[in-house]
Formats: structure tokens, sequence, C-alpha cells
């Protein structure tokens, strides 16, 4: 698939191909053990290293700051000070939790941060990352449009060879995002037959494949009328104060 | 089904076709449920004439089915008692008999919309009265047979056969005993004026394709006797397995089905064509009933070679056939389901499949299609235009793609196709496109996710799935319970830091009739705005057209175009009502 390797096929903007790596690549490096180097624990005081010892025993999923404060019952300067120099050190980082944003939890250096408190792959500073789910999704669509029928390790792979993104793209990740395509009701999930149109793939093999093109999302005849998207239906009677005689959503 | 707006849609039918006294009656049973006349009566506060003469009514118009039970009297005898029972669905239908008259168009020819348009605007009648009514507009006295000359020997076929008045719209024109020739030279040899009337003849002929295509049927019975109950002990083997096997049946289904008439006599008819041209008794019965059938058939030949075929004209009464008539909206839903789903090929080839299994699939109620082999289906694609150019390997291939199931066990690989599946599929679809459009794209996905799965799903999974932020799928799923579109499960034995878990799941059964109610209700309301913009502009309507310019025109314009509008909104809604309901 040559042409797949095109940016210009697949339509994409020089936007995309420079913001969306760099983006990326920050939201990746704040996962990535290997960025941090911590400094040498012979260098911190002792209130420092109650503190990293409590942090390092609670793993990857950390401490909650205001907890910490108060199993270390230390005065609030002391605390706050000792816990700027375990950060200036690269000993613990500051990790939001997913599920309370105002909580921001402290998880030793050399952990990579739970998914339960980090939101998982998709996520950065606590917050969904849909720029890049948006525009990874895309990618995923055009490769499968332009393929007509696909596995997920040949869209996986076709992407990766492209070096569209600086992080790595799982096949995970990939089947992931197509998955979503799915749900959205983009492309479908069909089993390879091995003749015809998936005769380069093995039969039985479940392949992704773009709907047939013009079958437009067409609408639901009830939404198509005002009654279908009214949110006054359920006091809408044929002699109430709102009625059909009186409904000013057909005079639209 | 008849839900809340079910009932108010059905009662609004009937009081804007048969007024309200009518609708009264037809509202107290469907809200009470089978009664008596006596309780009728009460309920109503109506005269009994007047109850009665609304009763006939609904019968009349196949809204209403009558039945006799035995009553058990104690110590004295037992009585017999009379109850009416109000028939939903065909109420319903009458707001597509317009797709039913269509659908004959599209088949037949103008005889037999005729002659349907007089079944469904009268209810029931008989084949004399249906003659009767054709011929009431025609021309009286003798009518002329038009002999032409030269190689035109089938437009002579259809002059003979159709009548003057047929020829008339299309080829020829009556000036008083000359004919004036339209469009066409040719050579009227001779004009031959008969005493019979060759139009009763064609019309016959149309009533039969109607009733061969099962579109017309013979009326069920008018009051059936329901056998009492009697609580047979199940026999000691397998008692068990006999007793879950069992479906309980409903006292107003076991009296739908001893009203129907035998399969072998619901589509037979006993033409009399003796006072016409042949004077002799003809039995037309569909050529594709199975052979079990035609001793039925020889036996009733008797039967009504005694009464002669003069009495059954005058006696059978008929009504249009709406089982087949939802049969073929449902056979047309599932083809363009098909081709928008997958592709064109696709949809030929399901429409050409259920096209040479048409005869057959009645008897399973249209569940499932085929089997067929592949030459089979293959030559029924070539008979329709768009499939000429397909290939045995494409015809194959569209097989496999819509899901046809192959059977290899036969010396030939038949196909055999479950629309049942592509019904299911057609219903979720539709609801997840109200979804999307009531709540955006984030809830689609997760309600896709749900409907699909049909398993309890926890809010933290669902948002990892549909990649939508945790916080923002709980908001968007508490909307959707809010509304009765999901379902949500607390488990009751969970840890404290589990106090938030919430399950999620669809639940088909009542999220289903939950739309089913919003559509009736949807189309309830359209068609009340319809009928109160009608109301509002009634007098621009009585205008004679030279009268309807300037300002009067406008707005004459525009109810046109607001009816047209919402005429056709309905027609879609009702598509969708069918859907759910019927198919
Ligand atoms: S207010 Fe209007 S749009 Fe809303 S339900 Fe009533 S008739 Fe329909």
């Amino acid at each position: 698939m040559n042409c797949f390797c095109s940016s210009e096929h697949l339509g994409f903007s020089c936007y995309m191909m420079l913001v969306v790596p760099m983006n990326r690549s920050q939201g990746a490096g704040k996962r990535k053990r290997t960025d941090a180097s911590p400094g040498t624990q012979s260098s911190l005081g002792p209130n420092e290293h109650a503190i990293l010892d409590i942090v390092k025993g609670k793993g990857d999923m950390g401490i909650w700051i205001k907890d910490m404060r108060d199993k270390v019952n230390l005065p609030p300067t002391v605390f706050n000070k000792s816990i700027d120099s375990l950060k200036k050190n690269k000993m613990v980082k500051e990790v939001k939790n997913i599920k309370n944003k105002g909580r921001v939890h402290l998880v030793a250096a050399e952990f990579e941060p739970s998914k339960e408190l980090t939101g998982g792959d998709w996520y950065a500073d606590g917050n969904l990352d849909t720029e890049f789910i948006t525009i990874l999704k895309e990618v995923c669509f055009k490769q499968i449009d332009v393929m007509r029928v696909a596995t997920i390790d040949q869209v996986a792979n076709e992407i990766r060879k492209s070096n569209y993104f600086n992080i790595e793209c799982s096949t995970q990740k990939i089947k992931e995002i197509l998955n979503t395509l799915v749900l959205d009701n983009k492309v479908m999930t069909v089993t390879s037959n091995g003749i015809g149109e998936f005769a380069a793939i093995p039969a039985g093999t479940l392949c992704y494949k773009s709907r047939p093109k013009g079958s437009k999302q067409r609408e639901a005849a009830l939404t198509l009328i005002p009654c279908g998207v009214c949110p006054h239906t359920t006091i809408c009677t044929p002699d109430g104060i709102i009625s059909p005689k009186t409904c000013v959503y057909y005079t639209k | 089904m008849a839900t809340r707006y079910g009932i108010q849609l059905a009662v609004h039918l009937i009081s804007s076709h048969f007024g309200d006294l009518v609708a009264k009656v037809c509202e107290c049973l469907l809200r009470k449920g089978t009664l008596t006349l006596r309780d009728i009566i009460r309920f109503t506060e109506l005269s009994a004439q007047q109850v009665k003469n609304c009763l006939l009514v609904l019968i009349q118009h196949n809204c209403v089915q009558a039945f006799s039970t035995v009553e058990d009297g104690g110590l004295s005898e037992s009585r017999i008692i009379t109850q009416y029972m109000v028939i939903f669905n065909n109420i319903i239908h009458r707001m597509r008999f317009s797709k039913f008259i269509m659908i004959v168009s599209q088949e037949f020819d103008k005889e037999c919309e005729e002659l349907l348009e007089g079944l469904l605007q009268h209810g029931r009648l008989t084949l004399a009265q249906l003659l009767d009514r054709a011929n009431t507009d025609k021309p009286e006295g003798k009518i002329p047979v038009v002999h032409l000359g030269g190689d035109r020997s089938r437009i002579h076929v259809r002059v003979l056969k159709s009548g003057f008045h047929r020829a008339s719209c299309g080829l020829l024109c009556l000036s008083g005993n000359s004919f004036l020739m339209i469009g066409l030279s040719l050579t009227i040899k001779f004009v031959q004026f008969v005493e019979c009337c060759p139009a009763q003849d064609a019309l016959r002929e149309s009533f039969n394709r109607l009733v061969n295509a099962h579109y017309v049927e013979r009326c069920p019975a008018s009051e059936p006797l329901l056998e009492l109950k009697t609580d047979e002990a199940p026999s000691r083997r397998g008692a068990k397995s006999a007793k879950i096997a069992r479906v309980v049946e409903t006292t107003e289904q076991r009296a739908l089905k001893a009203a129907a008439p035998m399969e072998a006599k619901r589509f037979l008819v006993v033409t009399n064509t003796g006072s016409d041209i042949h004077g002799k008794n003809t039995v037309d019965m569909p050529s594709n009933e199975i052979t079990g059938e035609k001793q039925m058939k020889d036996e009733y030949m008797q039967l009504d070679g005694a009464l002669g075929g003069a009495v059954c004209e005058k006696e059978v009464v008929w009504r249009a056939n709406f089982e087949e008539f939802v049969l073929r909206l449902k056979q047309k839903v599932c083809v363009a389901s098909i081709r928008a789903q997958y592709d064109d090929g696709a949809g030929v080839v399901l429409s050409a499949m259920l096209e040479a299994t048409r005869g057959t699939e009645r008897k399973i109620r249209g569940e499932t299609s085929g089997p067929l082999s592949l030459n089979a289906i293959f030559e029924e694609v070539m008979k329709t235009e768009e499939g000429r150019t397909m290939t045995l390997e494409h015809v194959r291939s569209s097989l496999n793609q819509i899901g046809c199931k192959l059977d290899t066990a036969g010396p030939d690989q038949s196909y055999s196709i479950d629309l049942k599946n592509i019904i299911d599929t057609a219903q979720r679809d539709e609801v997840e496109l109200i979804v999307l459009k009531r709540y955006g794209k984030e809830a689609f996905r997760m309600f896709r996710l749900l409907s699909r799965t049909r398993c309890l799903a926890e809010t933290n999974k669902i948002s990892d799935t549909a990649l939508v932020d945790k916080k923002e799928a709980a908001k968007i799923l508490y909307k959707l319970w809010q509304d009765d579109n999901v379902h949500m499960v607390r488990p009751t034995a969970t840890s404290t830091s589990d106090k938030d878990l919430c399950l999620w799941t669809v639940n088909k059964d009542t999220l289903w009739k939950h739309v089913l109610d919003q559509m009736y209700h949807g189309a309830l309301n359209l068609s009340l705005r319809t009928l109160y913009e009608l109301e509002q502009e009634r007098e621009i309507l009585q205008l004679p057209r030279e009268k309807r310019i300037g300002e009067l025109g406008k707005r004459y314009e525009r109810l046109r175009r607001v009816r047209i509008l919402m005429e056709s909104s309905l027609m879609k809604l009702d598509d969708s009502i069918m859907l759910f309901n019927d198919f």
C-alpha cells in the first residue's frame, strides 16, 4: 500500500503532522519512568526520607497529599518544603486523580502511576486526550477506507510505518480505536471468507470494513418530526395547555 | 401492542373515520378489554341501539370480532354469552390503507386497485356488491366490443376483456356510435354491441388475481362459539416438559383462531361467469396451494356446486387480508435495510430470494426465507433489471455477506435467510438513531455498546471502551436512564469504596415498547396538527380554483405544502411503527 504512506492521500494537513506528535510526546513523557533521573537519597533530610518511604509504600497508587500531611504531622511550611525538595530531586511526582481532579497524589518516581489513578493510556493530565483520539480515529478510518477491508494488524502496521505519531501506537491501542469506530457506525466488522475482497486475508479472521459509499447516516423517522425531540412530550396532550394545536415547534 | 398512546391514536382514527359515538364504544373496548353488550352499554352510558349500531360499524370494518362462550349456569342450564373484542392492529392499519393500495397498484392493474379500494372503504363486501360498486359509474346498457384490424391482437384482447370504459381511457374515445382513434393508427373492423357486460368478467378476473395473491380473503366467522376449556391432566411421560412447552393462549387469541376460515377455504373463489358469457361455475384456487388442499377444494366444489356460483358470489363476504400486506411491507423493509447495510447487489439478491419463495413464506409467517438452491436464486436475480449484470460469484458472495445460512445436507447447496435477524437489526438501528439525535455522538457510542453487549457493564468500563471522559460518561448514562433508555442496577453487597458503583444495561423489551409508544404519540400529534391546519384554512380549501390567486393563492399553496410534508412524515413514522409492532 504505497499510497497510504502519503499524507496527501489521507487528506491530512501539515498542522496535524506537526502538532499532534508534539502534544502526544508531552503527554507520553509523564508516564515514562526512564525520563526521570532521580537524585540521590543521601542529599535528603529526615523529613523527606519519612515522606518518601510512605510514598514508596503506596506503590503505583501513590498517596493523596492531604492524607500524607495527616500521616507525617509536620508543620505546613516544613511539609511543603519537603515535598518541593522531593519533586525537585525527581524522587516523587504529582498525579491528578482521574476520579477526583482536585486530589493530587504523590507517586514515587520509579512507579508508573496506576491506570485507576490516571484513567489509562488515553488520558493526559487527568483529562481524556480527545484531540489525539480524534486524530488517531481519523487516521484509522482513512486507512480502512483506502484498503476497503483490513485486519487490526494491517491497520496498526501501516500506521506504525507511516510515523505519524512519535509515540508508540500499540496494536491494542489501534484495536480500541477501531472498536470506537464500530460504535460510531463508521466501520463494520466482518469475518473473512477468504474469497473476493478477502482473498489476501485468511478465512475466519476478523476484519474491519468501511460502510458502503453513499450509505449516508439517515435519521430516525421519529426524530424527523418536532415531537421526536420535543422537551414537552410528557405534558403535551390533545386538549391540554401544551397541545398539537398550540404547539410552537410545528410553526418553525 | 396497545400502549397508552397507541390506544389514543386508535380512538382518534376511529373518531375521524366514523364519528365520536363509534369512537366511544371503541375506546371502551380498548381500555376495558373484551366485553358483553350489556357491559358496553353500562360503561359507555349510550342507548342499547346506539351501541349495537356502533358495534355493527366496527365489525363491518374488521375492528371488532364477536364470539360466544358458554357460561356455566351452576344449577340452572348453561347460557351462551356473546362478547366483543377489539382488534387494535386492524384499527391502526386504517392509517396505512394508501400503502396497501400502492402495493396492489404496483403489482396489478387499475381494476385490482379499485376493487381493493372498495374493500378498504367498505370493510367487508360480497363479490356481487363489489361488482355493483365498480359498475355504478360505468355506461349502462350494451357494451361495445371493438374488433380491430391488423396484427394488434393484444390490444384487441385487452379491449374485449376490459370493456369499453377501460379502452376509453387510453386508446379509443366514443362519440355517438363512432370511435375516434387516439395516437394509434388502428383499423376498426367492426364494432359489435353485446348485451352482456364484459367489464364484469374482467373485474372477476382481477378479483381472482387479488385472492390468488392472498391480498383478499374470506371474512372470518361472525360469531364463533368457543369451547369450554377443559383442564386435561398432562400425560405422565414428559409431563414437565409438556407443561413448559404449552403456550398459554388468551381467550381473544382462541376466538380469532376459531373465527378464521380454514386455510383451504380462505382463498377459495367460486365465481359465477354464467350470467355473463359462458354460463358455468368455476372454482379458482391459488396454483401454489399444497396438494392436500386439493381434496378440500373438491369437497368445496361439490358444496358450491349445489349452491351455485351465483349464490357464492352473493353470500360469501370478502375483506382485505392485512396479514399479506404486512408481509409484503416487511419484505420491502428487509430489502431496504440490507441495501443500506451492505450494497445494492445484496438487496437485489435478497429481493430475488423473497420473490422466489413467495408462496411458501406465508406458511411460516415470514420468519425465514428459503431454502433455495444457488441456481434458483441466480435465475431469479437474472430476471431483475439490476441483477442482470451480476455473476454467479457475485450472487454467492452477496449471500454470504447478508448472512444466509448454507445447507449442504441435500444434493444441492441451498441457502436460507433469517428475516427476523434483519428486522432485529433494523429495530436496533432505529432506536440508536433516536439516541444519536437526542443525546449526541458520545451517548450514541455508549448506547450502541450496551445494546450490542446486552450484559451489565460498569460506568468505567463503558467510558473506557467508548472512549468517553469518565465524568461525562456518568452524566450521559444518568440522563439516558432518566429518560428510560437504559436500565441501572446498583449492586447491594459492595464494599464502601464501591458505593458509587453502577451497572448499566439496555432492556430491549421495555425500551422497544417505550419507543413504540413514543411513535404512537408522535403519529397522534402529527395527525391532530394536520387536522388543525386544515380546519384553520377551511375556507381556502373550499375556494374554487379560479379564485385562488394573490394572497389566497399563496395561503393555499402553503397549506398544500404543509399537508404533503405532514402526511409524508406520518407515513414514514408509520413505517417505523410497523417495524416495531407488526414485523
Ligand atoms: S409540544 Fe409540539 S412538538 Fe412537543 S410533543 Fe406537543 S405537539 Fe409535539
